[in-house]
C-alpha cells in the first residue's frame, strides 16, 4: 500500500479536476465543495506518508520507481528517465505544507464570483504540479512538474487578479520562462555527462539526482566531466552549469535583482493565489539549490558559496529597505518575502548542518508566516478594497480580533524568539557563523550583516502598525466605515496557521527530526563530492 | 528539600503566571471584575511559593536541570532551570514586585476598556521575566529576553488610541533590537567557540579574541535592555504606559535583566571588557542624574533616576563586585517600584478630582502640583521613605547597597586614571540627593499651584497597600540588621564584599549636608526651565532620527527607486527593445523576404505574360518582332 502514497497524493487533485470539468456549470458553488473534498483526501493521505515516513533513517523513502522513457539513440547511447517519486526530509516537510496550504487557501478562495469552475481547476493542476515537483527524484520529472506550474499561475493571475493582472502575469511568466531556459539547458548538459551504469561499451544515460551526484557515474570526456575541463568563454563548464541553475532557481526564489516580477505578481494577484505563491512557488527555488545544484556541483558550490552568500545578505537587507518605502501592504509583505528568502540562500551556502537546517526551517516557517501575512492584507482588502497605509489609522479599536492576528503574524514575521521565523533565522546565523571557524566557506561578516535583517524587520512591521492600528480610528473618506472584525471562516484560515506557527517557535524538535537527517547529509554529501572531484582533479 | 519536589515546584511557580495570562483570556466580558481579582491571587500564591524557595534552598549547592530542547547538527540544546543565589533573588523580587503591581493595577486600572489584555500581557510579562532568570542557556535566556520586550511593547502602547504610546513603544521594542543584534552576535561567536550555549560551558572560550569580542556583544545588548548610554532614550519614553507598568518593567524588573545577565556571565568578562562596563555605568549614571535634574513630568524624573541607578549597577558588575550589583539591584527594586506607584497614587488621585471638578491640567507635570503632604498624608510618606532610599539616606536600604558600590569603585580604582570614574560616581550620586529633593518639595511641600482648583482626598486602601509595603522594604532591615551593614543575608549568600570605613562615614556626613544645602536651594525657588540639552535627554532622540531613522528612510525610498527605475526600468528597456527588434522583423518579413518572394513571382509572371505575346494570334505583333529580330540579326552580322 505504502509503494503508492506519493502517486496517490498526486492522482487525488488530477482526478478531482477531471471530476470538476466533467461537472455542468450549474452549480457554482459545487466546485468549491470539490475542491474542498480533494484537499480533506490529500490530507488523509498526508497523514497516512507520514505514519510510514521513518525519521530515524536519512535518504529517500517511499520510493516509487517505474521505468518510464527508454529510447535506444544508437551511438548516442540509450535514453532513460522514469517515473520517480520519493521523499526525504527536505521534501516531507514541503510535501506536508503544500496540502496544508493549498487546503487553507481553497477556504480562502470561498468567495471566488467569476467562473469558479476555472479557478478551481487550475488551482487543482497547480496542487499537483507543486507536490509533484517536490517528489520527483528525476531531472525530467522534476522539469516536467515545474514548467507545469507556470500555466495555471498564469491564468490564475491573468484572470482573476487585479487592475494590472496583465502586465503581472506577463511578467511573472516571462521571468520565470528564463529561468527555466537556463535549468533546461543544464539539464541537458547534465543528461549527457550521466550515466546510470558505468559500462564502457554501452552507455546508458540517466536523468536521476542520484546518479548526477556521483562523480563516479560522470561520463569520461563529457562536457560536465571535471577532469575533461571545457571552457567556455573562458570560464569552465561546470561553472557556467552551477551559474545557470543558480540564476534559474534565483529566480523563482526570488534573488535580488531578479526579484521585481514578485512585488507586482503579488499586489495583482486574488488573495488565495498570493498565498500559494509566497508559501509554496517561492520555495521551490530555495528547494531546486539544496536539491540540484549543490549536491551535482558540489566543487562549484564550494568554490562559490561565498557569492551565493552574498546574493543572500544582499536580499536580506534591499528586501528590508524595499518594504520600508512600500506603501502598499501587500507590497511591503511581497518585499519582506525577498528578504526572508535570504536566509534561505545565507544558510545553505554555508553548507552546515545548523546552516542548512535553518534555511529548510525558514521555507517551512516562511511558508506559514507568509500565508497569514497575506491572508490578513485579504482580510482588509475584501472589506475596503484599499491596500494603502495611510488610508487607515487605529484599526485596533475597531477590529480586536483582527489586530490579534496582525500582532502574531507581524512578530513572527520579525523574528520575535518563541515564533517560527526566529528559529530559522538563529540556525541559518548560527550556521553561517560557525562556517567561519569549521569549513572556511564565509567570512564571519556575513552572519553579522545579516542581523541587520532583523533590525530593519522589526523597524517596517512596526511603523506599520504604529500607522495602521494605533491612535483614533480612522480611515480615508470613500472607504466603507462599516469595517466588521474576521468572520468564523477566516477564523478558520488564520487560526491552525497562527498554531503552526506558535508550535514550531517552541517545539523546533518537530521538525528537526525530518530536516537534521537530510542537513547532515547533505552536508557530507557536498564536502565529500567537493574533495572527491578534487582528487579526481589532481590525479 | 528533595530535588524532584523543588523541580515540580519551580514549574508550578513559572506556569503560575502563564496560567493567569490565559485565564485573563478566557474570562467572558460580563465577569470582567473577576480579571483582576484572580490574577491578584495567582500572583500572591506565586510570591509565596517563591518566597518558600528561596528560604528553603538558600545557599544550597547549584542546582542545574536540563531537559533536551532540540537538536541542531551534533549538538543538543537543552532547555531547563539553572539555579543558585542570584537565581533565587531575582525570583523573589520578579515575583513581589509582580504582586504589588498585581494589586496596585486592581485599583489604578479599574473600568480600563483593554483591562483583559492588561492583566494578560501582565501574566504573560511575568511569565517571561522568571523563565529569563531561570533559563539554563543563553538561546533561552534570549528567547525570554526578547519576549519581555515584547511583553513591553504591548504594554507601553497599552492605551492604542495615544499615538505617542505606539511612538513609544515602537521606539523601544526597535532601539533594543539595535542592541539585541549584540546579544545575538555573542550567541553566535560563544556557539562557533564552544559548540554549545549551556550558561555553564560556554565561558569556557580559550581565544582571547572572540572572548573579549563575545563580552563587548552582550554589553551591547546589555546596553539596551538596561537603558546604558547611549540607548537610553527609549525609557523616558516608555513613560506613556500606563503608570504600574512603569513601576514592573521599566523600574523593577525588565531593564535590570541586563544587569542579572552580566551578573550571570560573569566568568566570561575579560578585564579589558569589566573596564568598558565600569565607564559605560559611570557615564550613565552621570548622565542619568543630571537629566533626572531638568524633567518636570514626575514619571520622566523617575525614568532618569532608574537610568542613572542602572549605570551604578553596571559599574559595579564592572569592578567585579557583581554581589554588589545584585545588592543594588534589590534594593533599587523595591524603591524604585514604590516611587512609580507612588507617582501613580498621586495621579490617580488627581484625576479623579479633576474628574470631579471638572479641572484639565497636566497633573504629572510637578509645576502644576505642590502642597500635596497635606491631602495625600500616607502616600507622601511612602514616597518621602522611598525617595530617601534612592537618595541614600543612612536607615535606609539605599545606603547600604550605594556604600557598597561606591566602596568598591574605589577598591577598583585604587590611584589611577579610574579615580575620574570613582568620583564621577560621587557627583551622581549627589545628584541624585538633589533631584531627589526637588522632586519631593515640589509635590509634598512647595505653595499649591494648579491643584488649588481640586479637591484632593487620599488613594483607596487598594492602592495605599502596595505603597505601604515596598516602603516598608526600602528600610535598612531588608539588607542587614545592622543600618550601616551591607554583607547581610543576601551579599554573604552571593559573595561578601570589602568594607572602607572612610567611604561608609564620608557618605553619612555627605547625605545629609546635600539634602539640606538642596534643600535650602529649593525652599525659595520656582520652577524654570535652564538647561535644554539636559531636559530633552542629550537630544538622544534627535540624534536617533538624524543618524538612524531619516537615512534608513532615505536609504529605503532610494533602494525602492532602484527597484523602480533601474530594474524594473532595464526589463522594460528590454522588453521594449525586444518588441522594437520584433517590429523590425516583421518589416523585414514583409517587404524584404516576402518582398523578394514576390519580387521573383512577378517577374515571373511578367517574363510569361511576354513570352505569352509572342504567341498572341495578332499578327501585327507577329510582324514587330519579326522585323526587330531582323534588326538584331543584320547588326550582329554587319558589325
Amino acid at each position: 500500500m505504502h509503494a503508492y502514497l506519493l502517486s496517490l497524493l498526486l492522482l487525488i487533485p488530477l482526478v478531482g479536476a477531471l471530476l470538476m470539468l466533467a461537472t455542468p456549470n450549474v452549480h457554482r458553488s459545487l466546485f468549491r465543495w470539490i475542491a474542498l473534498g480533494v484537499s480533506a483526501l490529500q490530507l488523509i493521505a498526508l497523514v497516512l506518508i507520514l505514519s510510514h515516513y521513518n525519521t530515524s533513517q536519512a535518504g529517500l523513502q517511499l520510493s516509487e520507481l517505474r521505468p518510464w522513457i527508454t529510447l535506444d539513440m544508437g551511438i548516442w547511447g540509450i535514453l532513460q528517465s522514469n517515473y520517480f517519486l520519493a521523499v526525504d526530509g527536505l521534501s516531507l516537510p514541503l510535501v506536508a505544507l503544500s496540502v496544508i496550504i493549498i487546503t487553507i487557501a481553497i477556504i480562502s478562495s470561498w468567495k471566488i464570483e467569476k467562473s469558479p469552475k476555472g479557478y478551481f481547476t487550475l488551482l487543482l493542476i497547480l496542487n499537483a504540479a507543486v507536490i509533484g515537483t517536490f517528489c520527483a527524484q528525476d531531472f525530467l520529472l522534476f522539469y516536467l512538474f515545474f514548467e507545469f506550474m507556470l500555466l495555471p499561475m498564469f491564468f490564475l493571475i491573468g484572470i482573476w487578479g487585479g487592475a494590472r493582472r496583465e502586465y503581472a502575469s506577463i511578467k511573472f511568466f516571462l521571468y520565470t520562462l528564463l529561468g527555466s531556459i537556463f535549468i533546461l539547458i543544464v539539464m541537458i548538459a547534465l543528461y549527457l555527462s550521466t550515466q546510470s551504469t558505468g559500462d564502457a561499451e554501452l552507455v546508458i544515460h540517466s536523468f536521476s539526482f542520484i546518479d548526477m551526484q556521483q562523480s563516479s557515474h560522470i561520463i569520461s570526456n563529457a562536457v560536465l566531466d571535471p577532469q575533461n575541463n571545457v571552457t567556455i568563454l573562458g570560464i569552465s563548464a561546470r561553472v557556467w552549469a552551477f551559474m545557470l541553475l543558480f540564476i534559474g532557481f534565483g529566480i523563482k526564489l526570488p534573488m535580488v535583482p531578479l526579484h521585481t516580477w514578485l512585488p507586482d505578481a503579488h499586489v495583482e494577484a486574488p488573495t488565495p493565489i498570493s498565498v500559494l505563491l509566497a508559501a509554496l512557488l517561492l520555495k521551490i527555488g530555495g528547494y531546486g539549490l539544496l536539491r540540484i545544484a549543490y549536491p551535482i556541483f558540489p566543487d562549484i558550490a564550494l568554490q562559490l558559496s561565498w557569492l551565493v552568500a552574498l546574493f543572500g545578505v544582499i536580499a536580506i537587507i534591499y528586501g528590508a529597505l524595499a518594504a520600508m518605502a512600500s506603501k502598499d501592504l501587500k507590497r511591503l509583505i511581497a518585499y519582506s518575502s525577498v528578504s526572508h528568502m535570504g536566509f534561505v540562500l545565507l544558510g545553505l551556502a554555508s553548507v552546515t548542518p545548523e546552516g542548512v537546517a535553518g534555511a529548510a526551517y525558514q521555507m517551512i516557517s516562511h511558508g506559514f508566516i507568509s500565508a497569514m501575512l497575506f491572508l490578513l492584507v485579504g482580510v482588509l482588502y475584501d472589506r475596503t478594497h484599499d491596500r494603502m497605509i495611510q488610508n487607515y489609522s487605529g484599526l485596533s479599536s475597531k477590529m480586536p480580533v483582527y489586530f490579534s492576528f496582525t500582532l502574531l503574524a507581524f512578530f513572527a514575521s520579525l523574528g520575535l524568539p518563541g515564533l517560527s521565523g526566529f528559529m530559522a533565522e538563529l540556525m541559518v546565523f548560527l550556521g553561517a557563523f560557525k562556517s567561519g571557524s569549521t569549513n572556511y566557506l564565509l567570512h564571519e561578516s556575513f552572519a553579522i550583516i545579516a542581523t541587520l535583517g532583523l533590525v530593519l524587520g522589526a523597524a517596517y512591521y512596526l511603523w506599520t502598525l504604529q500607522r495602521m492600528f494605533f491612535g483614533q480610528y480612522h480611515v480615508k473618506i470613500n472607504l466603507d466605515n462599516q469595517l466588521t472584525d474576521v468572520d468564523f471562516r477566516e477564523k478558520l484560515m488564520l487560526f491552525p496557521l497562527a498554531i503552526f506557527i506558535i508550535v514550531l517557535g517552541i517545539f523546533p524538535q518537530l521538525l528537526l527530526d525530518y530536516l537534521n537527517p537530510f542537513a547532515d547529509a547533505f552536508t557530507n554529501t557536498v564536502i565529500e563530492g567537493g574533495k572527491t572531484i578534487k582528487v579526481l582533479l589532481q590525479k | 528539600m528533595k530535588q524532584e519536589l523543588m523541580l515540580s515546584l519551580l514549574l508550578i511557580l513559572v506556569a503560575l503566571p502563564l496560567f493567569s495570562a490565559l485565564l485573563s483570556q478566557l474570562i467572558s466580558e460580563k465577569y470582567r471584575w473577576l480579571n483582576p481579582l484572580l490574577s491578584g491571587l495567582i500572583l500572591l500564591i506565586t510570591t509565596i511559593l517563591a518566597a518558600s524557595l528561596v528560604s528553603t534552598h538558600w545557599n544550597q549547592p547549584e542546582l542545574l536541570w536540563q531537559i533536551k530542547w532540540f537538536e541542531l547538527g551534533a549538538h543538543t540544546m537543552t532547555a531547563g532551570f539553572y539555579i543558585n543565589n542570584t537565581t533565587l533573588v531575582m525570583m523573589l523580587v520578579v515575583s513581589f514586585i509582580s504582586l504589588m503591581v498585581h494589586l496596585f493595577s486592581n485599583g489604578y486600572m479599574a473600568g480600563d476598556p483593554f483591562e483583559k489584555g492588561y492583566y494578560t500581557m501582565l501574566g504573560f510579562f511575568t511569565f517571561c521575566m522568571l523563565g529569563l532568570v531561570l533559563a539554563d542557556n543563553l538561546l533561552l535566556l534570549f528567547v525570554f529576553w526578547e519576549l519581555v520586550g515584547f511583553s513591553s511593547y504591548t504594554l507601553i502602547g497599552h492605551w492604542r488610541e495615544k499615538l505617542a504610546a505606539a511612538k513609544a513603544a515602537s521606539k523601544a521594542f526597535i532601539i533594543n533590537r539595535i542592541a539585541d543584534v549584540g546579544f545575538i552576535a555573542a550567541i553566535m561567536i560563544l556557539y562557533s567557540q564552544t559548540s554549545s550555549l549551556s550558561l555553564t560551558e560556554v565561558t569556557a572560550v580559550t581565544d582571547t579574541f572572540w572572548r573579549n569580542a563575545a563580552g563587548i556583544c552582550l554589553l551591547i545588548g546589555v546596553m539596551g535592555k538596561s537603558a546604558q548610554f547611549p540607548f537610553f532614550n527609549w525609557l523616558p519614553s516608555a513613560m506613556e504606559g500606563p503608570t504600574p507598568v512603569s513601576a514592573l518593567i521599566h523600574a523593577a524588573t525588565m531593564v535590570v535583566a541586563g544587569i542579572f545577565l552580566l551578573i550571570r556571565m560573569f566568568p566570561l568578562f575579560t578585564v579589558e571588557v569589566l573596564d568598558i562596563m565600569v565607564i559605560v555605568g559611570c557615564t550613565t549614571a552621570l548622565l542619568g542624574s543630571l537629566a533626572a535634574l531638568q524633567q518636570f513630568d514626575i514619571k520622566k524624573i523617575l525614568a532618569y533616576s532608574t537610568i542613572s541607578q542602572l549605570g551604578l549597577m553596571v559599574a559595579a558588575v564592572g569592578t567585579g563586585a557583581y554581589g554588589v550589583a545584585l545588592l543594588h539591584l534589590f534594593t533599587h527594586a523595591f524603591f524604585k517600584a514604590g516611587l512609580f506607584l507612588g507617582a501613580g497614587a498621586i495621579i490617580h488621585a488627581l484625576h479623579r478630582a479633576q474628574h470631579a471638578a471638572h479641572v484639565h491640567f497636566d497633573v504629572q507635570d510637578i509645576r502644576h502640583l505642590g502642597g500635596l503632604k497635606k491631602v495625600l498624608p500616607i502616600t507622601a510618606l511612602c514616597f518621602i521613605i522611598c525617595s530617601a532610599a534612592l537618595s541614600g539616606f543612612p536607615l535606609f536600604s539605599g545606603f547600604q547597597s550605594k556604600d557598597a558600590i561606591l566602596v568598591s569603585l574605589f577598591e577598583w580604582s585604587g590611584n589611577s586614571w579610574r579615580l575620574i570614574f570613582a568620583w564621577s560616581v560621587v557627583i551622581s550620586s549627589a545628584t541624585t540627593i538633589v533631584y531627589s529633593m526637588r522632586m519631593v518639595w515640589f509635590i509634598f511641600f512647595a505653595t499649591p499651584q494648579k491643584t488649588t482648583q481640586l479637591t484632593v482626598s487620599e488613594v483607596p486602601f487598594l492602592l495605599r497597600l502596595p505603597l505601604i509595603v515596598l516602603s516598608v522594604c526600602s528600610l535598612w532591615f531588608v539588607v542587614s540588621f545592622h543600618p550601616l551593614e551591607y554583607n547581610g543575608w543576601l551579599m554573604e549568600g552571593i559573595v561578601p564584599a570589602k568594607h572602607n570605613l572612610f567611604i561608609t562615614w564620608l557618605s553619612m556626613i555627605l547625605v545629609p549636608s546635600v539634602s539640606i544645602m538642596a534643600w535650602w536651594w529649593f525652599r525659595k525657588r520656582t520652577l524654570q526651565p535652564v538647561n535644554h540639552i539636559l531636559q530633552n535627554g542629550f537630544y538622544l532622540d534627535h540624534l536617533n532620527d538624524l543618524i538612524l531613522k531619516k537615512p534608513g528612510l532615505i536609504v529605503a525610498s532610494k533602494t525602492e527607486k532602484i527597484d523602480k527605475r533601474w530594474i524594473d526600468g532595464s526589463l522594460h528597456a528590454l522588453a521594449y527593445t525586444q518588441v522594437t527588434m520584433a517590429h523590425l522583423l516583421a518589416w523585414f518579413d514583409t517587404w524584404i523576404v516576402d518582398g523578394t518572394v514576390n519580387g521573383i513571382a512577378w517577374m515571373a509572371r511578367q517574363t510569361g505574360a511576354l513570352a505569352r505575346s509572342f504567341s498572341g494570334g495578332k499578327i501585327q505583333s507577329y510582324i514587330f518582332w519579326s522585323v526587330i529580330t531582323l534588326i538584331i540579326f543584320l547588326f550582329w552580322i554587319l558589325f
